[in-house]
């Protein structure tokens, strides 16, 4: 009889859709301030629902290489933080992930928007949740600028016009703005956001699934970036790479002011802000060129969470993801440390508790107020990334001109997207 | 003879290298030629694609080319480069000096840090633009140097990176200095031999079979360099650094092409298998072995 009861609890406990105690395991990426939020979520979540939740965190760098071993091995966590350009490489079918549609009784879809859902949905299956969304955003140092007497920037003709400036008042070794160098990102961006302004369309033609520039329109966005380093406005390449391979908001020129603007995700200001020695960064509307179709925001679902397709346990991981996203104390918990969140929920408890950075609240609301084409996952796929930043590399050593690596580029990108 | 018991227990103390050895290596080194000959991306089960990797590597592939040339280039110019230098010094301090054992210890310490990634980091900071080295040379009135911008010196930048960790070479050196019979310099002294001609007919003959060792060593070690580039320049400007290690590491981690990041390392691994074996046939011709009759 007692066997009986226990089968029948078992039974209508499943049918219910509750999951039992079960051990979980969630890995993400991040600084200390996101480490240290997220465990202490997991912690108040797996207490709330019954379940423990093993964290497995690491920095930025080598975290998709160690994702991509255990999705190999089948060994990954069952929750993922996910970079949303991962999705063409993770789960070029939608199968790479659980679908998450499959657990809409447990998670609360309605906190985000169609739009967010289907940026995270491939062939039909939602194969992560959106955490929050992020965008590139101009941040300029009012110190320097006041310094040089200059209001900020409104437009990329006062941010050329304020290189003469900063180099007659303050110095040889001053520069308003920075999109050079390193891995290539920021010229990549930014000849990317010109030429978007320009010709009103993104990088891939979603119809087509080819190059939406003709080669033409992307000389014009190449020529204006070299124009910028010429100019003064930014440091040349050969300069930027005289320092090494170190990131801008560790230079000392970054924290002094000497470089004072730079074009990165809105969800990064602390980090960019918090070496700077006097006053602090201040966002801007994004600055658009002569004639321009479009503001080119460059927006796109930051991260997102996934459940392994080979959780033992996917409705308890769903429970942690909701948790996590939409209830109080995962929402507390994880505060502003993997920037707005995205969903509504979380947002508006957020704000209401005044617990977002005003300059991020800033940033992010220029970022979402924004417009522009539908930003294509392509344009951080590593191949197409990696033809621009060599091209562009040998364009700033005068190794071949903006026509040539224009038709190199659209060559190229075409070549990786015919493989899609 | 040996009992069953001892030979088995000898087993048991041997077992868990011989497992290593098949996991970590003997399995992986297999697996990846089985992998060089397939489409892999880590997401799909691998696909057979014959030699399609190969015709890519040595027909289509600019890069390859690029990093080979790199990498032959880097190779040539810091093996000989750092035995010249681990010999001077093992020759300088094999002189009976005061504290000849703190020097010793001193001129060993680069070595114990070996091509970590906190010297590496160090590297850069000293020859960036604003760095240690540049400061050096403008107090002296010189020009600075874009140590790391300009493609002509940034291979030459991680050369020095190489040399500065000539200890382990240095030790053996010392080692083979100080078991050259003494009685040969006091003949050739007698004989009125000065000390450049003590040091090619005496000196460098009797060490040959100890440069021989360290140059297939620092050969093999120089081939494999990743850290230094990876971190200093992450294999730029222009890709003038861009070490075959370095580009396996892309085409696998970032690109998560295992199919054609194995080809490639199969190709580095027959070209290094190729110069060991062209400088053991060559070692005939100029490896001295005390007792060998050739000699």
């Amino acid at each position: 009889m007692k066997r009986m009861m226990t089968a029948l609890a078992v039974v209508l406990a499943c049918g219910t859709g509750a999951a039992a105690a079960a051990d979980l395991r969630m890995s993400w990426w991040g600084g200390d301030s996101r480490h240290a939020a997220t465990q202490a979520a997991l912690k108040a979540c797996g207490e709330k629902h019954g379940h423990t939740i093993q964290p497995e965190f690491t920095g930025w760098s080598g975290h998709q290489e160690k994702v991509a071993t255990q999705l190999a091995g089948g060994t990954e966590a069952d929750i993922m933080q996910i970079n949303w350009p991962w999705l063409p490489l993770f789960s070029l079918e939608g199968d790479g992930f659980a679908d998450l549609k499959a657990f809409a009784d447990i998670i609360d879809l309605s906190q985000w928007s169609k739009a967010q859902l289907d940026s995270a949905t491939v062939n039909g299956r939602l194969n992560g949740l959106p955490v929050s969304t992020t965008g590139r955003v101009f941040f300029f140092n009012k110190a320097t600028f006041d310094k040089a007497g200059l209001p900020l920037p409104s437009d990329w003709g006062e941010l050329i016009a304020a290189a003469a400036v900063f180099k007659e008042k303050l110095g040889e070794d001053y520069y308003p703005f920075d999109a050079q160098g390193g891995d290539g990102l920021g010229a990549i961006l930014n000849v990317s956001l010109v030429t978007t302004q320009m010709t009103g369309k993104d990088l891939v033609d979603p119809e087509t699934n080819t190059v939406a520039w003709t080669p033409e329109e992307l000389q014009k966005g190449i020529e204006f970036n070299q124009n910028l380093a010429e100019k003064g406005v930014i440091r040349g390449w050969k300069t930027v790479a005289a320092g090494g391979n170190v990131s801008l908001f560790e230079l000392p020129a970054w924290s002094e002011g000497k470089i004072a603007g730079s074009y990165e995700w809105d969800s990064t200001y602390k980090k960019f802000n918090d070496p700077i020695a006097e006053g602090s960064l201040v966002p801007v509307d994004i600055l658009t060129v002569d004639g321009a179709v479009t503001q080119g925001v460059y927006r796109k679902p930051s991260m997102l969470f996934s459940i392994s397709r080979n959780s033992e346990n996917p409705r308890a991981a769903a429970q942690i993801v909701n948790c996590l996203l939409n209830e109080p104390e995962g929402i507390n918990a994880l505060g502003d440390t993997r920037g707005i969140p995205a969903s509504r929920i979380a947002a508006q408890t957020l704000a209401e508790s005044g617990a977002i950075d005003p300059n991020l609240l800033q940033a992010h609301k220029i970022v979402m107020e924004a417009e522009g084409p539908t930003v294509s996952p392509f344009n951080e796929h590593p191949d197409v990334r990696e033809i621009f930043a060599d091209t562009l590399e040998a364009v700033a050593y005068g190794q071949i001109s903006a026509a040539e690596a224009a038709q190199e580029i659209v060559d190229g990108v075409n070549d990786v997207l015919a493989g899609f | 003879m040996m009992g069953g018991e001892s030979r088995y227990l000898g087993l048991a103390y041997v077992a868990p290298y011989i497992a290593g050895l098949f996991v970590f290596t003997a399995i992986p080194f297999v697996a990846s030629l089985y992998l060089s000959f397939t489409d892999y991306n880590l997401m799909r089960p691998p696909r057979w694609a014959g030699i399609d990797n190969y015709v890519e590597l040595f027909t289509r592939d600019r890069t390859f080319r690029k990093s080979l040339t790199v990498t032959l280039l880097y190779v040539f110019m810091t093996v000989p480069l750092k035995l010249a230098f681990a010999l001077f010094i093992a020759y300088i301090l094999n002189y009976r000096l005061k504290f000849i054992n703190l020097f010793r210890t001193a001129y060993y310490v680069p070595s114990i840090l070996g091509g970590s990634i906190a010297v590496a980091v160090l590297w850069r900071y000293i020859f960036a633009d604003a760095g240690l080295v540049n400061m050096l040379i403008t107090a002296f009135g010189g020009e600075p140097v874009n140590w790391f911008g300009d493609p002509s010196n940034a291979l030459f930048t991680i050369t020095l990176l190489r040399l500065w960790q000539f200890g382990s070479a240095m030790v053996i050196f010392l080692a083979a200095l100080q078991s050259i019979d003494k009685t040969l310099y006091e003949a050739a002294a007698i004989d009125g031999a000065g000390k450049w001609h003590t040091f090619f007919h005496i000196t460098l003959p009797l060490i040959t079979p100890v440069i021989f060792f360290n140059l297939i060593m620092q050969m093999v070690q120089a081939f494999q360099e990743f850290n230094g580039p990876y971190v200093i320049t992450e294999g730029g400007p222009l890709k003038s650094t861009y070490l075959l290690p370095l580009y396996i590491y892309e085409e696998a981690f970032k690109k998560f092409d295992m199919g054609y990041a194995s080809a490639i390392a199969w190709v580095l691994f027959v070209i290094i298998m190729v110069l060991t074996l062209i400088a053991f046939w060559s070692s005939r011709h100029w490896v001295y072995y005390a007792g060998d009759k050739r000699s």
